[in-house]
């Protein structure tokens, strides 16, 4: 599989891939005498960065990280590179002085750790050798303010159980919103269903394979849903309420994409109003 | 240079701009600990710098130490970092109000850290310079330029968030004030209306807007020098009343028995060292004073200075309140810094006691 990426500091390097879920601190994050990961957000704890391919989302916390990176370098502890979702000043610059090839604008849901990955950041471009890519349309019906979600059936090739939006394969060159329309009448056997907008793809993993899921928003003229033999259980949530659900891989980050797309937003709690600190 | 060229790219900057000044963040070996000691004695070996540098505030007062109480390995790898920036060329100032030892000129573009110092250029003197990192200064600071994106260019100067203040706002609330405004305002650029202040009180509005919020730059309604260029129509406006900004000074305020009063952060002017001087002479307090200024206020205020030894307080230079080392001897910092009172209980773990200065000379007197 080959993803696209942008450049923040130019070199290159094939290593084993640790992978970070949380935004990382290389002060306080790290061990700056070993390499060792420190911050248990991360989820990889106890593991070393020296010799990997780090992939966290972004950077967060102390202005000295810069220093933290260039001193790992020098001593051969640090990352052979760093792939971010979002570069910040502080970690590219670390980069720069530590002489670490580093990009942003990384899909990060397509890497696992201990994933072979090579990464070009001249060309902009990351390859994991040994993942395969397939292209997933999802699409979310809409109505009144509730979103349909579906729990796939024990006969489906991926996902068994888990609930998800009407989603199904992309095959050859075939037109993504076309093929959300056609799974929306296949899997529902609903007609009139209207196309609203069409999110940003992400990717999530399951074992080798990568699915690259296209996101869709569709207002829907009724609640009434015939399922087909994919799904077995059909339910109108407020999207809020996603939290409750076991379901497929991201299926939060897809439906933010498709509702963003649509100008909508999930509500959630907000900060309280005076901090400190 | 890379790294000017990295952050071009990141920010999609046209290009370089030249730089008048530089000013670098970075100093306190508290806050960079020996992996900034590492590199920056590694860069000096080679790195001069080519425009006029200031550097921000050591970790301590490097001429009274010992009297601090601060433990020899701190000071004596302090001292190696001063050495190392004195080596690159940067004027030992360890001041954290470059302002006040050299005024930019309207118009100017600089590479400055230290959000105070940064918020100040932009914003009360009209100089051009974005929020850097300490790194990047000092790259800046060698090759003489920094890529010119965000509050190098006219439309990066605008207003985002309009704050009508509805309450007289001057001296000890324009810290208040900042607190609040830099909160709802995140890294925008707020227009505040409804009060006029005079530039003393603008730089502790500034301050502490910088440190709650990632502000570089704000305008002040017929006061700054770019307000009539700042384009408020149509932005959101918040309201700030005097219970508002009563109410930021309890939020602030946890602690009850301070072991300290603090004044500065940033340092004080020459001014501002003889009004505390004064204020200390009238109601001296029953517990330790430690005032922060610039070595060059210091020495220009040997009266004031020796006004506030006699009352057993000391006047520090070279370093500011929340980078020195003070958390090896107090629990309890009272102080009227907005900047303070905002750092002191996550970098030196303090508990604190937000008022004004007379309130707490007053109180503990």
């Amino acid at each position: 599989m080959r993803l696209a990426a942008r450049r923040i500091a130019p070199g290159r390097a094939d290593a084993t891939a640790l992978v970070s879920r949380a935004p990382f601190s290389f002060v306080g994050g790290a061990d700056p005498g070993t390499g060792e990961v420190l911050d248990d957000a991360t989820g990889v704890r106890g593991e070393r960065l020296s010799g990997r391919a780090f992939a966290f989302p972004h950077g967060k916390g102390s202005t000295v990280a810069p220093y933290v990176i260039y001193g790992l370098a020098k001593r051969r502890l640090g990352p052979a590179a760093l792939l971010t979702e979002r570069a910040d000043a502080i970690v590219a610059v670390g980069a720069i002085l530590g002489g670490v090839p580093m990009v942003d604008r990384m899909d990060l849901g397509a890497i696992l750790t201990g994933d072979r990955v090579v990464v070009d950041a001249d060309k902009g471009e990351v390859v994991l050798p040994d993942v395969r890519a397939r292209s997933v349309v999802t699409a979310f019906l809409r109505n009144r303010g509730r979103i349909l979600v579906v729990r796939r059936s024990e006969r489906v090739g991926s996902f068994r159980g888990k609930w998800s939006g009407v989603s199904g394969y992309l095959e050859g060159d075939e037109d993504p919103k076309a093929r959300a329309a056609q799974e929306i009448r296949e899997e529902t056997r609903m007609r009139g269903a209207r196309f609203r907008a069409a999110g940003r793809a992400m990717t999530s993993r399951d074992g080798a394979t990568a699915y690259v899921v296209h996101p869709f928003l569709f207002d829907a003229p009724t609640r009434t849903v015939r399922l087909d033999w994919e799904n077995v259980e059909s339910r109108w949530v407020r999207p809020e309420e996603l939290d409750g659900f076991d379901t497929v891989p991201r299926l939060i980050d897809v439906m933010s994409s498709a509702l963003a797309a649509g100008g909508l937003r999930i509500r959630r709690p907000g900060p309280p109003s005076i901090r400190k600190g | 240079m890379r790294i000017l060229v990295a952050l071009g790219d990141l920010f999609g900057a046209g290009g370089l701009v030249r730089i008048a000044s530089a000013h670098v963040s970075g100093a306190s070996y508290k806050m960079i600990g020996d992996p900034g000691l590492e590199f920056l004695e590694d860069f000096a070996r080679t790195a001069r710098v080519v425009v006029p540098t200031t550097v921000n505030p050591l970790g301590t007062d490097l001429r009274q130490w010992r009297e601090l109480g601060v433990p020899p390995d701190f000071a004596e790898k302090q001292a190696r970092i001063a050495r190392a920036y004195e080596a690159m060329g940067v004027t030992p100032s360890y001041t954290c109000t470059p302002y006040e030892l050299r005024r930019p000129s309207f118009g100017e573009h600089l590479a400055w850290s230290e959000s105070n110092a940064v918020c100040f250029a932009n914003s009360v003197v009209g100089a051009r310079t974005n929020r850097e990192g300490g790194p990047s200064a000092l790259a800046a600071a060698i090759v003489g330029a920094t890529p010119a994106y965000g509050l190098h260019l006219d439309e990066g100067r605008r207003a985002s968030l309009v704050v009508e203040a509805r309450t007289k706002v001057s001296g000890f609330r324009a810290s208040l004030l900042g607190l609040l405004a830099g909160k709802e305002a995140g890294d925008d650029i707020p227009y505040f209306r409804g009060f006029s202040m005079d530039e003393g009180d603008l730089k502790w509005l500034g301050s502490a807007l910088a440190s709650s919020g990632s502000c570089a730059m704000f305008h002040l309604d017929r006061v700054t020098p770019e307000w009539r260029t700042a384009r408020t129509k149509g932005l959101r406006t918040v309201y700030v009343s005097a219970a508002d900004l009563d109410d930021v000074r309890k939020a602030y305020t946890d602690g009850t028995d301070p072991d300290l009063i603090a004044f500065g952060s940033p340092q004080l002017s020459t001014e501002e060292l003889a009004r505390v001087a004064r204020l200390i002479d009238r109601r001296p307090p029953r517990i330790p004073v430690w005032v922060f200024a610039s070595r060059t206020a210091r020495d220009a205020s040997p009266d004031a200075v020796s006004v506030i030894e006699r009352h057993g307080g000391r006047v520090l230079a070279d370093t500011c309140l929340e980078v020195t080392l003070l958390e090896h001897r107090f629990g309890t910092v009272a102080t009227p810094s907005g900047k303070g009172a905002h750092y002191l209980p996550s970098l030196c773990g303090q508990k604190v006691i937000l008022d004004d200065v007379e309130a707490l000379l007053e109180r503990y007197a």
